[in-house]
C-alpha cells in the first residue's frame, strides 16, 4: 500500500510527444482512474508507472521510493492487462502463483496464498484447468487473482473490462470495486469509457493529446470542468455548447439565444461586452413556459428517457474543431443541442416546445483558451 | 446433407491419394529390399517377392559397420539440431522483439545466404577447415550445416515469436521475471509448436546431408556417415540395389523416431488461451 507521484514525466517516440509534463499525486488507498480518448496516451503513462516502458525524462515514485530506474520486477507492483496475458501453458494454480514462485516463496506457502486468492475470486474449481478452457469473464478473474495474490503496494489495470460483454462488464465493475475497498489496494486503471471512471473512481484523471486535463471527483468534473474539452467529454451525452455575445440586462448580465434572452450566472458580470461559449447539460434544460420555442428534429426514446434534439440558432454552434472529444464521440452532431428528459410525455418530430436554461446550470468558457471562466 | 456427404468423400478421395503417393517410395524401397536380387529387374514388376529375404538386414549389420556410420549421423544431426537453434533463437528473438534500426532489412539480408548454392560454399569452407585441422572431424559438417541452417530457422522462430502477444512477456516482468528468464519460462513453451517444427527441420537435413560429409570427411572412415556408408554400397561392376534399400530403410527408421516425439508439440495450438 502506497502513494504513486508523477512528477513532469515525458514521453517521446521519435518525434511523437505521447505524454507532456504528467504532473499527478494518488494517495494511499485512492482508486485513481486515467479517462480520455483513444492515442491519448493512458496507457503510455501506466507502462512507464509499471517500468514496461522508459520515461524520456521526469521522475516517478510509489511509497515515496524513487522507481524512475527500477525495472517491472523490483516495483512492488501489479498489472492486469486488456488482453489479461494468461501463461497458456501453464494452469490457473500455476498463473497465480508465478509471481510468487519468482519472488522464491516456498511451494507450500505459494499454494495457500493461490487457493486463497482463488476462493475470493470463486475461482477454487479451475485451478488445474489451462486459461484455454476458460470463460472470458473467468480468464479476467484468473487475471485478478495473479494480481491479488503478491500483495502488492498498487494494482495498474489497463482497460480490462473492455473484452467482456456489457452485462458482465457492469458485473465485474462492481466487484473490481468491492475487491480494491476490502483490500485497500492504491489501485490506478485505465478506461476509454467514462462511464467505467465516474462509477469506480475515487480520482479522475481526464487526459487528452498527453495532457492532464483535469484532476477530481465525478462530482467535480460533472459539476466543474476546467475547460470545453472537459466538460463535452464527461456525462452521456456530454454538454451542449452555444456561442453568444455577453450583455448587462438592467444589470445583470444576459446572452441571446436566437434572439431571446438567456440570464448568465452574475460572475459572468464582468465579461460583459465580449463573446463568449456556454454550456449546459441535457439534463438541465427544463421543457417549461418561456420565450425559447424550438422545433424537435429528432427523438430518440430509450422508453421512459428520452433524448430530444434541436437546432441550435445560426451563428451560435461551434466548429468541429472546436468541439473536438476524440474518435469516441464522432456522433457529435455541432449544430445540435440535446435535452435529456424522463417523463411519460410523448414527444413527436417537428413538434416546438418551449425551453429554460437555468441562470445556475450555464457554464461560461473563454472562446479563446477554452477554459472555464468563473 | 447431400452436398456434405459428397463433399466428404472428395476429401476422402484426395487424402488417399497424397497418402498413396506419399507412400508408394517407402513401399517400393520395402519390397526392393525383400526380393532375391536376380528379380529386382523382372518386368513385369513384382509388386510383393514371393519369398521375402529377410536375411538381408542381418547380413547388411554383419558385413558394414552400421552401427558407427549411425552414431555419427546421430551426433551431427543432434549437434547441429543444438547449435542452429541456440543461436536461431536468440537471434529471432531479438529481431521480433527490439526495433533495430533496418531490423526488416537485416532480416531478408540474413535469407539471402539460403540462397547461396552449397557447392559454391564447399571448396572455401574446405580450405577453412583444413587449416584450422577440422576436416575429417565430425564438427566440419556440424559447422557447416548450423550456417546454412541458421537463418532459415531464424526466419521460421521469429514468425513464430511475432505471433506472441507482448503482453505476456510484460506480464511475466511484472511477475518478477528476468527479461532473459521470460525467454525461457513464457516464449520458448508458449512458442513450443514452432520451436519443435524448427528443430525437426534442422535434424532433418543435417540427417540428410552428403555433400559436406563426403567432402569433409571421406578420408576418414570412421566419421562416415550413414549417407556416405549407402554410397559406398554402389559397387563399380555391381550394385545390390537390396542391400542398399535396406540400408536406406533402417537409416531412415531414426526420423521417423524424431517425428514421433516431437509431434505432439507440432499440433500444440498453445498459444490460444493467452488472450482474452
Ligand atoms: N511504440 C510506440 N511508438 C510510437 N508511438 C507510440 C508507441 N506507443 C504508443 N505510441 C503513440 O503514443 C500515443 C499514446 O498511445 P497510448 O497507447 O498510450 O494511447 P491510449 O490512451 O492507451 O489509447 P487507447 O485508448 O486506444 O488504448 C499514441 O498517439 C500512439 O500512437
Ligand atoms: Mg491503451
Amino acid at each position: 500500500m502506497a502513494t504513486v507521484e508523477f512528477n513532469h514525466i515525458k514521453k517521446s517516440y521519435g518525434s511523437v510527444e505521447a505524454i507532456r509534463d504528467f504532473n499527478l499525486s494518488v494517495d494511499d488507498g485512492d482508486f485513481c482512474v486515467f479517462v480520455g480518448p483513444s492515442g491519448c496516451g493512458k496507457s503510455t503513462a501506466l507502462k512507464m508507472l509499471a517500468g514496461l516502458e522508459a520515461t524520456t525524462s521526469g521522475t516517478i515514485q510509489i511509497g515515496g521510493r524513487d522507481v524512475t530506474e527500477l525495472g517491472p520486477g523490483n516495483r512492488d507492483i501489479a498489472m492486469v492487462f486488456q488482453n489479461y496475458a494468461l501463461y497458456p501453458h501453464m494452469t490457473v494454480r500455476k498463473n497465480i502463483g508465478f509471481g510468487l514462485k519468482m519472488r522464491g516463496m516456498p511451494g507450500n506457502e505459494i499454494n495457500a496464498k493461490v487457493e486463497d486468492a482463488a476462493k475470493i475470486l470463486e475461482l477454487t474449481n479451475y485451478l488445474d484447468r489451462k486459461p484455454k478452457a476458460l470463460s472470458g469473464g473467468q480468464r479476467q478473474r484468473v487475471a485478478l487473482g495473479r494480481a491479488i495474490v503478491r500483495e502488492p503496494s498498487a494494482f495498474l489495470m489497463d482497460e480490462p473490462l473492455s473484452n467482456l460483454d456489457a452485462k458482465l462488464r457492469v458485473q465485474t465493475r462492481a466487484e473490481i470495486v468491492n475487491l480494491q475497498k476490502r483490500l485497500g489496494v492504491t489501485t490506478i486503471y485505465v478506461t476509454h469509457d467514462q462511464t467505467e471512471a465516474l462509477t469506480m473512481a475515487s480520482k479522475i484523471v481526464v487526459m487528452r493529446d498527453g495532457m492532464i486535463q483535469q484532476i477530481g471527483t465525478s462530482h467535480e468534473l460533472f459539476t466543474h470542468p476546467r475547460n470545453i474539452f472537459v466538460a463535452g467529454f464527461i456525462g452521456s451525452p456530454g454538454m451542449n455548447f452555444f456561442r453568444g455575445p455577453v450583455e448587462l440586462d438592467a444589470g445583470q448580465p444576459v446572452t441571446r439565444f436566437g434572439g431571446h434572452l438567456v440570464r448568465l450566472p452574475a460572475a459572468t458580470a464582468a465579461l460583459a461586452g465580449t463573446d463568449a461559449v456556454f454550456g449546459i447539460r441535457p439534463e438541465h434544460i427544463q421543457l417549461t413556459t418561456s420565450p425559447i420555442n424550438v422545433g424537435l428534429r429528432l427523438v430518440e426514446s430509450l422508453g421512459t428517457e428520452k433524448i430530444l434534439h434541436f437546432q441550435i440558432p445560426k451563428g451560435q454552434s461551434l466548429t468541429n474543431t472546436e468541439a473536438d472529444f476524440g474518435p469516441d464521440d464522432q456522433d457529435r452532431d455541432v449544430q445540435s443541442m440535446l435535452i435529456r428528459v424522463i417523463d411519460d410525455h410523448i414527444y413527436q418530430e417537428g413538434q416546438s416546445v418551449s425551453l429554460l436554461f437555468p441562470q445556475d446550470k450555464i457554464h461560461v468558457f473563454d472562446p479563446a483558451t477554452h477554459a472555464a471562466i468563473g | 446433407m447431400q452436398r456434405s456427404k459428397l463433399g466428404q468423400i472428395g476429401i476422402y478421395t484426395a487424402v488417399i491419394v497424397t497418402v498413396v503417393l506419399l507412400l508408394f517410395p517407402i513401399y517400393w524401397m520395402t519390397i526392393t529390399a525383400l526380393s532375391p536380387a536376380n528379380q529386382l529387374r523382372s518386368f513385369p514388376p513384382v509388386f510383393f517377392p514371393e519369398e521375402p529375404q529377410w536375411g538381408v538386414f542381418s547380413e547388411l549389420l554383419a558385413t558394414q559397420p552400421f552401427a558407427l556410420w549411425l552414431k555419427n549421423t546421430i551426433l551431427i544431426a543432434v549437434a547441429t539440431m543444438i547449435l542452429a537453434l541456440s543461436v536461431s533463437i536468440l537471434a529471432a528473438y531479438a529481431l521480433s522483439r527490439y526495433r533495430l534500426r533496418g531490423g526488416a532489412t537485416i532480416g531478408m539480408f540474413i535469407l539471402t545466404s539460403k540462397m547461396l548454392p552449397a557447392t559454391l560454399l564447399v571448396i572455401p569452407f574446405f580450405a577453412i577447415f583444413k587449416q584450422m585441422g577440422l576436416v575429417g572431424s565430425l564438427w566440419s559438417v556440424v559447422i557447416t550445416q548450423s550456417t546454412l541452417i541458421v537463418p532459415f530457422c531464424t526466419w521460421m522462430l521469429k514468425g513464430y515469436f511475432d505471433t506472441i502477444p507482448e503482453e505476456l512477456e510484460h506480464a511475466a516482468l511484472v511477475d518478477g521475471c528476468s527479461p532473459f528468464a521470460t525467454i525461457f519460462r513464457i516464449v520458448l513453451p508458449v512458442a513450443a509448436p514452432g520451436l519443435a517444427a524448427t528443430a525437426l527441420y534442422a535434424f532433418v537435413i543435417s540427417w540428410s546431408d552428403f555433400l559436406f560429409a563426403r567432402t569433409f570427411l571421406q578420408t576418414s572412415e570412421s566419421q562416415w556417415t550413414l549417407n556416405m556408408g549407402i554410397a559406398a554400397l554402389k559397387g563399380e561392376y555391381i550394385t545390390d540395389w537390396n542391400v542398399i534399400m535396406a540400408a536406406s530403410l533402417m537409416a531412415s527408421i531414426p526420423i521417423l523416431l524424431v517425428f514421433l516425439v516431437l509431434e505432439r508439440f507440432l499440433v500444440g495450438g498453445l498459444a490460444s488461451g493467452a488472450e482474452k
